[in-house]
């Protein structure tokens, strides 16, 4: 009787919480379990037969493997944006918390616009055409970086603070030349950083929507995103199709925070206090 | 090996100019000690000669080479920081083989110059650890071998003790003083405690404002001080001061005299002053001595009895404190009057410039 009385709030949280994040879970799970008449119901029901293998080969299947395409595009994007990102977020951070000049003003306040401002859909697409660069995957990777730069920047140039400028000099008396002293030795200490950096832009990168809507339209550029609309329209909407999409791609992002969960949070703790 | 010269190298950061015009030769060999005051220059000095800081004006000469645009690692200088500034990164051995990897050196030479260092500093059972797992003083050997496999021409020293706890201090002092003369290698070495200076030093160089105040041997330094700065700065406790008058002009002396001091005839060059003029008398702690008529009164206001020295703070007359060392123990009361003897040979006058007068 005291210990309900005692942790009742805690049980109450966790069951709140369960419901909260773990519902909608089953609910998909479910779905994608149903045959294509009782998933139209959408309602919280067991099902009535286990449909699952049948579901997964029509939604890989659908549109001549549309799902496979989508999966090699999509890891082609989230892996060359998320490198690219981490490179260059990381050097701009370590020369814009190591070298102060008077524009140092301007770029912050550029990164803080970058964070508040939101993109311009239309005059982009008319700069990609320009460019030569709409509709295809490098220039939606080129994208993706520019979006997610200033964030990046911010996680970076806090940590950065906390690496002692005497190691920079220390690698130059030791003959380190630029490259040399950021890859070498400013570079590795920022794997805490690196690492929360890699999983919060990769799952955000992976997930985006909007922006392969936009800028990389065509079959062939599909995006595991995009897929989910192979299986609605205006008329007619298979929801267990569709439930299976949603399970199958959301699968890689959940590995993903399963392996690195507990760098994520020494990573977005790292920097704040001095160790 | 090499010497260094530095001719009248200034630096300013905007309109502040914290280094005024520094002459200094250093000979091939040689241990000198930039010592001074919190915030006047002489981390900036050795930085400058490092290479990590500009050189607004003035040259700088690492043997025969003009190094003013050379980059730091092409003059020929290993550098200890204060904190050390080791890779956490690394083991030990990569920290002290990290400039030689830099620098394209085949494997197996680096590999035996990293355990001949490891072996002149007695570490050659740390090389596989990082340093997050030693101690401060082990940090501080990684960070001198570290130097050492460089083989540079000269060795910059940043307070490389000042991290340590006392006792390991006075025994890394006695190693750096070892290292010295096994790799006999011009060293340079900023600190601002001067019983590093006085211990380690050739030559020590006061600074103070970005102003060189004197260069010279330790000794020379404490015997024979330039002016009321270097006076005041070498040599523990302090040097204590007062203003006297000038009674008399004698060949080779001047007897000098005020509220607190009897006449006392003190040994000056005497050209340009003048009887009646006001100078300062800078006296010794251990220069004064307990006598039954002397030319010092004053009241005894504390006492600390070390056994093999009676420290005595003495109020004089004209109510300035002064601190007096006397030689054994003495068991002194608080109130009780002394009357001390100076030993003219240790009080040195200063004219109002503030330049010392000592005799030639």
């Amino acid at each position: 009787m005291s210990i309900l009385r005692r942790y009742w709030l805690t049980i109450v949280s966790i069951l709140v919480s369960a419901v909260v994040f773990l519902v909608p879970f089953a609910f998909i799970l479910l779905t994608a379990l149903k045959g294509k008449q009782q998933a139209n119901l959408l309602d919280f029901s067991w099902p009535q037969g286990i449909y699952l293998w049948e579901n997964i080969v029509e939604v890989v299947t659908t549109r001549n493997w549309m799902l496979l395409t989508a999966f090699i595009n999509s890891t082609i994007l989230t892996v060359s944006s998320v490198t690219l990102l981490v490179i260059f977020a990381a050097m701009v951070g370590f020369v814009l918390q190591r070298r102060k000049t008077r524009w140092n003003g301007m770029i912050e306040f550029l990164i803080l616009a970058g964070l508040m401002i939101p993109p311009a859909i239309v005059p982009t697409i008319v700069l990609l055409q320009g460019l030569g660069l709409f509709a295809k995957l490098h220039g939606l990777i080129l994208i993706e970086i520019a979006y997610h730069l200033p964030f990046s920047i911010l996680l970076y140039r806090a940590f950065i603070a906390t690496i002692p400028r005497d190691l920079d000099e220390a690698a130059i008396i030791d003959g380190a030349r630029p490259l040399d002293v950021f890859f070498r030795v400013i570079m590795p200490l920022l794997w805490p950083v690196t690492v929360t950096n890699i999983v919060v832009q990769s799952v955000t990168i992976f997930n985006d929507f909007t922006n392969p809507l936009y800028y990389l339209p065509g079959n062939q550029n599909a995006t595991v995103q995009l897929t989910l609309y192979n299986f609605q329209s205006q008329f007619n909407t298979s929801y267990n199709l569709l439930f299976t999409n949603i399970l199958l791609i959301t699968i890689p992002p959940l590995i993903v925070f399963l392996f690195f969960n507990r760098q994520i949070v020494a990573g977005m703790t790292a920097g704040a206090v001095k160790g | 090996m090499a010497g260094l010269e530095l001719k009248s190298l200034h630096k300013s950061y905007g309109a502040v100019e914290v280094i005024k015009g520094v002459d200094l030769t250093v000979k091939q060999g040689e241990f000198v000690v930039f010592v001074g005051p919190s915030g006047c220059g002489k981390s900036t000095l050795l930085r400058m000669i490092a290479g990590l800081e500009d050189i607004t004006s003035g040259e700088l000469w690492i043997g025969d080479v003009l190094c003013n645009q050379v980059e730091p690692r092409d003059r020929g200088i290993a550098m200890v920081f204060q904190s050390y500034a080791l890779y956490p990164h690394m083991t030990v051995y990569d920290n002290v083989g990290f400039g030689l990897k830099l620098a394209k050196t085949p494997k197996d030479v680096r590999d035996q110059k990293i355990r001949d260092a490891a072996r002149i500093l007695q570490m050659e059972h740390l090389l596989d650890r990082k340093p997050s797992q030693l101690s401060g003083g082990q940090r501080q050997r990684v960070a001198i071998g570290r130097a050492i496999v460089r083989q540079p021409e000269v060795f910059l020293f940043d307070e490389p003790l000042s991290n340590l706890d006392a006792a390991l201090r006075v025994d890394m002092r006695m190693e750096l003083a070892k290292l010295h003369q096994d790799l006999s290698a011009t060293m340079i070495y900023v600190t601002h405690d001067q019983v590093e200076a006085m211990t380690l030093a050739d030559k020590i160089v006061v600074l103070n404002g970005g102003v060189v105040q004197q260069v010279g041997s330790p000794i020379e330094l404490y015997q024979r001080p330039a002016n009321l700065f270097v006076a005041g700065f070498i040599g523990s406790p302090k040097m204590n001061f007062t203003k006297v008058t000038i009674e008399a002009i004698g060949p080779g002396a001047v007897t000098v005299s005020s509220k607190d001091v009897a006449s006392a005839s003190i040994p000056a060059t005497t050209d340009g002053l003048k009887i009646g003029d006001t100078v300062t008398l800078g006296i010794r702690p251990h220069n004064l001595a307990l006598t039954t008529s002397g030319n010092l009164v004053g009241q005894v206001s504390l006492v600390e009895r070390l056994g093999n020295e009676t420290n005595v703070s003495l109020r004089l007359p004209s109510g300035e404190s002064w601190l007096v060392v006397l030689d054994k123990d003495h068991d002194l009361k608080p109130d009780q009057t002394l009357q001390l003897t100076i030993a003219t040979d240790g009080a040195v006058v200063f004219d109002e410039t503030g330049n010392s007068r000592l005799p030639v």
